[in-house]
């Protein structure tokens, strides 16, 4: 099973994804970042092969975590889930600094499982 | 099921890859030529013209066509006419998909044709507001779109009602606010009733029952809903050529006097009537 992490500030949002992740048979969550600082330091305790990452968190932001992680680590793949994923600026940055797709809030499961799986 | 982009959309669905998408976006920013850009490339004005209008920009918050015919660059006809010439050679992202090879033009219809029913659901049904304001079309799609999320992700029947403008804010259980900055400045606040937050979070959380949960998780229910519908309030405010940015949530306990309105602010407020007495408040509390 492939290992998940799941990043934002937002609890209910953190656990709503959390349970689409390991109902789903093919992934595991290995843990909850609040904001991207976290997610730099959860990459690489963790070692996750997905991350999915919030855009607007206190602290560092999603954007700049993963400009971050684009740069630390090339194996990781990374999904933006934001409610700013139809601001057109915020979604082209998004893809150019490497974020495999971005998934608008609010989110369908089957939407975020089919992508995840196309990863 | 969100406000989306026609290239957001098709990433999304796995109909073009990330890669055609940024391929298509490159090209447009080839072809698309900026304001200043077009007028050079028609003879109106030299380089040199448009970096003495941008060093004024610093000074003058005026767009860079207002400015270049401020200061006598350009003729109002000229501008004009850089401005008919931008919109008639201005290449879309789905003709840019084709010209990069990932669509065709047959499959571009058919996509298309998806895209708009997808968003039909978040076209404006027109909201009146009680004062003249600034930017009125942008909080009128606020309040319009608050209504549509609250169908939508909190499956609630509602009735909105009269929109007002307050002195004060009025006593509510809680409070969840969003900072809008950018192109408006504002503060959306949403304020709910004790029985409302559970409603609001069982619908986030997908529960049937909230009883266990804790302050903080039915707080953060709140504060979701608020920053799903202020992103996508971003959105299409992008699509209307206005540009806002938003800060992570927070949450408010106003007194049971309630909050004043800050002064140098006006304040509207869309009462939101639930049933079983229950009662929410779209409040936008919009600098002047």
């Amino acid at each position: 099973m492939k290992r998940v992490l799941v990043v934002d500030d937002s609890l209910s949002v953190a656990r709503q994804l959390e349970k689409i992740i390991s109902e789903s048979g093919d992934f595991v969550c290995v843990g909850h970042a609040k904001n991207g600082a976290e997610a730099i330091k959860m990459n690489h305790t963790e070692n996750p092969e997905i991350i999915c990452m919030d855009m607007n968190m206190p602290g560092m932001d999603g954007l700049t975590a993963l400009r971050t992680l684009s740069v630390m680590d090339k194996e990781v793949k990374v999904v933006m889930v934001t409610s700013l994923g139809g601001v057109g600026d915020k979604f082209t940055e998004a893809l150019k600094l490497g974020a495999k797709n971005v998934i608008s809030k609010p989110f369908e499961v089957d939407n975020v499982l089919r992508i995840l799986r196309e990863l | 099921m969100a406000v989306k982009f026609f290239g957001q959309f098709l990433v999304e669905q796995g109909l073009v890859s990330r890669d055609a998408l940024i391929s298509a976006i490159d090209l447009q920013d080839q072809k698309n030529l900026k304001l200043g850009e077009m007028a050079v490339s028609m003879g109106y004005i030299t380089q040199v013209d448009i970096e003495r209008a941008h060093n004024a920009q610093m000074s003058k918050d005026m767009k860079l066509g207002d400015l270049l015919v401020e200061m006598g660059f350009l003729t109002l006809t000229q501008l004009d006419d850089v401005i008919t010439r931008q919109k008639n050679t201005h290449l879309y992202i789905g003709e840019a998909l084709v010209q990069v090879g990932a669509l065709t033009g047959e499959s571009l219809q058919q996509h298309l044709a998806d895209f708009k029913a997808d968003q039909a659901q978040y076209i404006s049904d027109g909201i009146e507001l009680p004062v003249n304001i600034a930017n009125s079309k942008i909080w009128e799609m606020t309040a319009d779109l608050t209504y549509k999320m609250i169908t939508r992700v909190l499956d609630l029947q509602f009735r909105p009602g009269k929109c007002v403008t307050v002195e004060m804010l009025p006593p509510s259980f809680m409070m969840a606010a969003m900072d809008f900055s950018g192109d408006v400045e504002a503060r959306y606040l949403i304020s709910v009733s004790e029985g409302l937050q559970k409603s609001v979070a069982k619908a986030i959380l997908h529960e049937e029952s909230v009883e266990a949960e804790s302050v903080e998780v039915l707080e953060d229910t709140v504060m979701e809903f608020v920053n799903v519908v202020c992103g996508n309030v971003a959105a299409k405010a992008s699509q209307m050529g206005v540009i806002m940015n938003i800060d992570p949530p927070v949450t408010i306990h106003p007194p049971t006097g309630g909050l004043p309105v800050p002064a140098g602010h006006t304040a509207l407020c869309f009462p939101i009537h639930i049933g079983d007495g229950d009662r929410m408040e779209l409040i936008l509390l919009i600098k002047n």
